[in-house]
């Protein structure tokens, strides 16, 4: 239908940062501005109108879908009062929260399309939350006064979007609103895997350093899995198996954890489920969890694809904890999480009427790298025990901390965990061993009713068999992955990340220097003028139009802008390349910001 | 904005009963006793029922979330029978005197066929590729060879689109994906019942979908009709019906060939249904799984993607899977194909849920590309086998002097036990299905499949002989009281198991050109 094409050409062209583009012109007229100001009630009307007219057409039959236009039109115009008369900061101070007068239901919807907006940009190049930025922060020039009706159209635009998608009369709310979020990256992924790039066929195409991927050691993980002992076949792994998943293989991954998390006690392979992929196993675990509407506390930046895992199937909400850069009295390093901070979003969460049923924590953490200390890790797991919160911790990286000097400690090594019944530990081996096209992922849980509940999943999610046998056969594999691909996978690891952190040292750019994951978490605040979350995706696009992904901090609902994470665990020459462009990119950013320091003087 | 379940209203949906989950866990009990003890408040149960199974469900678990005590729930009704025949399965070496499953929809005939097919070099390869993420819908060259297959065993009169292919890990993500996408929270879809009971937690666990029954007579009304046959009248009723409840139905289920009657809809009847759907809009999920499993040439069975021109394309979404037509339910290789972009698109962003191996959909596009080997070696042969299970069966079925419905397609039969069953009450089909659990044969009842009437009972067929011959023993030592059974049956117990196999295959010679329907009553 016309609403499937409109919104995605729509949006590509405002992607495209095209200089003449009306919305990104700095000489747009003093008029645009004032309507864009004046838009929250009348004016935004016409985008809308002419959006639903087109999409409409002739469907005037449909009363019914146009009163529900109607009320969603107003509600629109409302969100649009609210963002613009809202300070710059989304994520207000509780008081100011307070104060808003917005009813539960224009709240609802306006964190709907927040969420949405958000969550979209995980290629970075899907919808971004505009933040109109009224504050004093601004320099009151000409140009602002521009980017302000740029936002505003923007705004408009996204919502009118938003809006387009709410047409579809095929699918129910909840339907549009996981469509809405696929469009937002769908065109992307496909522009992406229409270009990508490729060592002898392609490469002027994108390099990729946007998803968690290692490819690394590609070669060893193909040639293991192409010896003949992968490729048994019997009867049983055609057929319906445990829904847990098939004995053999949970039987395996409870001894591989006894040994790679240093268990004190042999692990239960009972207590083991698997499904494909640990974003199955994070949205099924949501769902037995916590109710529709409930929450999770998150520490914040953090991996957001959980968002999706969360929101799309089971609508749980995250809360996030908002971490700062700067040290302060109670950190000991950026971004650290402290026991307070955990307990001010609770009580934040809690004032807001908010349900909180759990934590979740991300050990090795991902985006910072961060290994969080067997102290810290028993302080956050009491804290939880405190408030009977469940603790759900996902330890995808936990082999993949190549530094040495890093110690690990899993939740699973712990002596005596403060709450067994109410700690759920996540596992894959997509980022570990490289294969997340395998999709598989394992829940440990002590708690029994948690693991039936979960097990429940088991058709909805579940993994072929003959998936499963390769897996067990892989893990089952002491000797090749402690001789062979640990070390190797390592000292690769050490090497990109040495290669990556040494240019970025040379570039002067300020990065977490931590030894474990396949990212570095890096500050490029340096680059934006001013520094906002809008200039953040500008530079992002600037890394796309020269064929570069990386993840933009919003996608991490960092707090502050300028963040970026760069996947390091890619080949050398893909790397190298990347890094020419990545320097390319800044050059001409720095370019840029002195001819605008230069004119903004002369404005005044 | 979000729908915040209260358990009392809308919490999942209709009964799941034991064959709520796959038909394997179907066999069993817990859930049933309370499923039966609330049968009374139902309206009008002859001709429609409205799922809502937290009637006879409290929670009271600390850790769980509502939802999640009552898909835990569903968890242990399952975990009962399947316990039960996994604790005792049946082994012709290891444990002879153990259970036999007659109860799950599996093609056990041809893995000899499939695992030498399956071994072959081109299906193990393995390239970088395959081990990343994959486009969530599915690689494309899995796609396009979806898309092809389908073209040519659907019959399409144009060739189908790659664009229009989901592909995730079993028909149950499928009917998942589709309701979530589909319906708001306690919404429903229409189904003739009996059907496959499963259906009922697929579309309940993330969904909150609920199903509502079109209910089906095992009584002939008219010359040109059959037991159980559907027809838009009774749509219609049941949907006004779910209507007058204030249910909101958002779309009709159709399994053809049918489960469990092994019954197929007429192209003219078919068109019908789609009608029915598009005077009222509604969607219609057609779930052809079995379509290649239709052994009997005569039966002339026609996918709904064959249909010249399908009345609302828009609202017509088609599945089907490896499980049964290639017999490796263990896979979890299911597509969706769809016309409906918004609804393609939607299903997709589910599909990091519901992905497969990289690995395995290289392998399952082999397979699918392989025409030669489908159409000389495996489809005949297949064909062949079913065939022999299913003259077996029914003879053994006829020499009882049961009635059954079979039409030469599935792996099953419908039978109809009402004469054992005195009072003719679904305690007593219960009673019943547990004799035969006791005597070490699994079935399913009719109950498990929302049958309304009590007293009918799936039996399935496609197993190799030697089991097959034990099963149907067992199930006859029920029927005519004998009790003293659980071990190899005397007929079998002096023979090697090799003569049984000869045993079984000379007694279904005797049995030739079945498949026919016999008239019920």
């Amino acid at each position: 239908m016309a609403g499937y094409k409109g919104p995605g050409l729509r949006r590509e062209a405002h992607l495209c940062c095209d200089p003449t583009h009306p919305s990104l012109s700095s000489s747009q007229p003093v008029e645009a501005k004032t309507k864009a100001q004046g838009m929250s009630h009348q004016s935004d009307v016409l985008p809308c109108d002419q959006l639903r007219d087109q999409v409409i057409g002739n469907q005037s039959s449909h009363t019914q879908l146009m009163e529900t236009l109607l009320h969603l039109r107003q509600t629109v115009d409302d969100c649009i009062t609210q963002l613009t008369t809202r300070p710059p900061q989304l994520d207000l101070p509780l008081e100011e929260q307070r104060h808003n007068q917005a009813t539960g239901e224009q709240e609802a919807f306006l964190r709907r399309v927040v969420n949405l907006l958000q969550s979209g940009a995980m290629w970075g190049l899907g919808l971004q939350a505009p933040r109109p930025t009224l504050g004093p922060r601004d320099d009151a020039g000409g140009g602002q006064q521009a980017q302000l009706s740029r936002q505003l159209d923007q705004l408009v635009h996204q919502l009118s979007h938003l809006e387009v998608a709410f047409v579809s009369h095929d699918l129910s709310n909840r339907g549009i609103d996981i469509s809405a979020f696929e469009r937002s990256k769908f065109q992307d992924f496909k522009t992406y895997q229409g270009d990508k790039y490729h060592e002898d066929k392609n490469t002027m195409g994108f390099i990729n350093l946007g998803v968690s991927e290692n490819k690394l050691c590609t070669d060893l993980m193909t040639e293991r899995l192409s010896r003949s002992d992968m490729n048994h076949l019997e009867d049983a792994l055609l057929q319906y198996s445990d829904q847990r998943g098939q004995p053999f293989l949970r039987e395996e991954v409870a001894r591989f954890l006894t040994y790679y998390c240093k268990s004190p006690a042999r692990l239960d392979p009972e207590n083991v489920v698997v499904l494909s992929g640990c974003c199955s196993v994070f949205s099924a675990l949501a769902t037995v969890l916590c109710d529709p509407g409930e929450a999770l506390l998150t520490p914040t930046p953090f991996f957001g694809g959980l968002v999706m895992g969360s929101y799309l199937y089971s609508k749980v909400e995250l809360m996030p904890v908002h971490l700062d850069s700067e040290i302060t009295d109670g950190s000991a390093r950026p971004f650290q999480l402290t026991v307070d901070k955990l307990e001010q979003a609770l009580l934040e969460a809690t004032l807001k009427g908010k349900k909180v049923r759990g934590l979740l924590l991300i050990n090795p953490q991902n985006p910072l790298g961060d290994v969080y200390s067997r102290d810290s890790l028993e302080e956050y797991l009491e804290f939880a025990k405190r408030y009977n919160l469940h603790v759900i911790i996902d330890e995808l990286y936990m082999l993949s901390v190549f530094d040495d000097s890093v110690t690990f400690r899993s939740v699973l090594s712990m002596e005596s965990l403060p709450d067994p019944n109410r700690t759920h530990m996540i596992w894959g081996t997509s980022k570990d061993f490289g294969i997340s096209g395998f999709r598989f992922g394992a829940l440990y849980t002590h708690n029994k009713e948690v693991a039936s509940a979960v097990s429940s999943f088991g058709f909805l999610n579940g993994i072929s068999g003959i998936t499963q046998y390769k897996l067990c056969r892989l893990l089952q594999d002491r000797e090749w992955i402690d001789k062979v691909y640990l070390p190797t996978n390592h000292s690769r690891l050490k090497a990109a990340h040495r290669y990556i952190t040494n240019k970025l040292k040379a570039l002067k750019i300020p990065f977490l220097n931590r030894g474990s994951g396949l990212y570095v978490w890096m500050n490029l605040k340096e680059y934006l003028q001013p520094c906002t979350f809008e200039e953040e995706l500008l530079l992002h696009h600037r890394f796309l139009g020269n064929k570069l992904i990386l993840s933009p901090g919003k996608t991490y609902m960092c707090k502050e802008p300028g963040w970026f994470r760069l996947i390091f665990s890619d080949k050398p020459l893909p790397l190298k390349l990347a890094m020419h462009r990545f320097y390319e990119v800044l050059a001409e950013q720095k370019r840029d910001l002195r001819v605008k320091q230069l004119e903004d003087p002369q404005k005044e | 904005m979000f729908a915040l379940p209260e358990k009392e209203s809308r919490a999942p949906s209709t009964c799941p009963g034991p064959a709520s989950t796959q038909d394997l866990d179907s066999n069993c009990g817990d859930g049933l006793e309370r499923e039966c003890s609330r049968k009374p408040d139902q309206k009008l149960p002859e001709l429609y029922g409205v799922g809502d199974p937290t009637a006879g469900f409290s929670s009271n678990s600390s850790h769980l979330s509502s939802r999640g005590g009552i898909i835990k729930w569903f968890w242990d009704s399952a975990e009962a029978g399947y316990r039960t025949y996994h604790m005792d399965e049946y082994d012709e070496d290891k444990n002879p005197s153990g259970i036999i499953n007659l109860g799950t929809s599996e093609n056990k005939l041809c893995f000899d066929l499939l695992s030498k097919r399956l071994s072959q070099s081109d299906m193990l390869r393995v390239e970088p590729a395959l081990l990343q993420y994959p486009d969530w819908r599915g690689h494309l060259f899995l796609r396009e060879e979806v898309a092809r297959f389908l073209s040519f065993y659907c019959k399409s009169p144009a060739p189908l689109q790659a664009e229009n292919v989901v592909v995730l890990n079993g028909c149950a993500s499928v009917f998942s994906a589709l309701a979530t996408v589909l319906c708001e929270v306690g919404e429903a879809f229409l189904i003739p019942a009996p059907y496959y009971g499963a259906i009922t937690q697929h579309v309940c666990l993330y969904g909150n979908v609920r199903l509502v029954s079109v209910y089906l007579d095992s009584e002939v009304t008219g010359p040109d009709t059959r037991p159980f046959q559907l027809t838009v009248e009774k749509l219609e009723m049941a949907l006004q019906g779910a209507n007058s409840q204030g249910i909101k139905v958002k779309g009709l289920i159709l399994i053809n060939p049918q489960n469990p009657l092994g019954d197929i809809y007429s192209p003219a009847e078919l068109q019908n249904f789609l009608e029915f759907a598009k005077r009222h809009e509604l969607h219609v999920m057609v779930d052809e799984v079995y379509m290649l499993s239709v052994f009997e040439e005569s039966v002339g069975y026609r996918s709904v993607l064959s249909l010249e021109r399908l009345p609302d394309p828009q609202r017509t979404h088609v599945m089907w899977a490896t499980s049964k037509d290639f017999g490796m339910s263990g896979l979890r290789f299911g597509t969706l194909y769809t016309e409906n972009r918004d609804v393609a698109t939607a299903v997709a962003s589910l599909c990091r849920y519901h992905g497969l191996s990289g690995l395995v959909q290289h392998q399952m596009a082999q397979l699918l590309r392989d025409r030669d080997w489908i159409n000389q070696v495996y489809l005949p042969e297949n064909h062949a086998r079913l065939k022999a299970a299913h003259t077996y069966v029914a003879g053994e079925l006829r020499a009882l002097g049961i009635p059954f419905l079979s039409r030469g397609a599935g792996f099953f039969i419908w039978a109809d036990l009402r004469k054992y069953l005195p009072e003719g009450s679904f305690e007593e089909e219960r009673r019943l299905w547990r004799r035969f659990l006791d005597h070490k044969v699994l079935v399913s009842f009719g109950k498990a499949f929302e049958c309304k009437e009590p007293g009918w009972f799936r039996l399935v067929f496609s197993d190799k002989a030697h089991r097959l011959c034990l099963g149907m023993q067992r199930v006859r030592q029920v029927l005519e009281g004998k009790s003293q059974v659980a071990e190899d049956p005397p007929a079998c117990q002096t023979q090697e198991p090799r003569d049984r196999h000869r045993n079984c295959a000379l007694r279904s010679q005797d049995n030739p050109s079945l498949g026919e329907d016999l008239p019920v009553k």
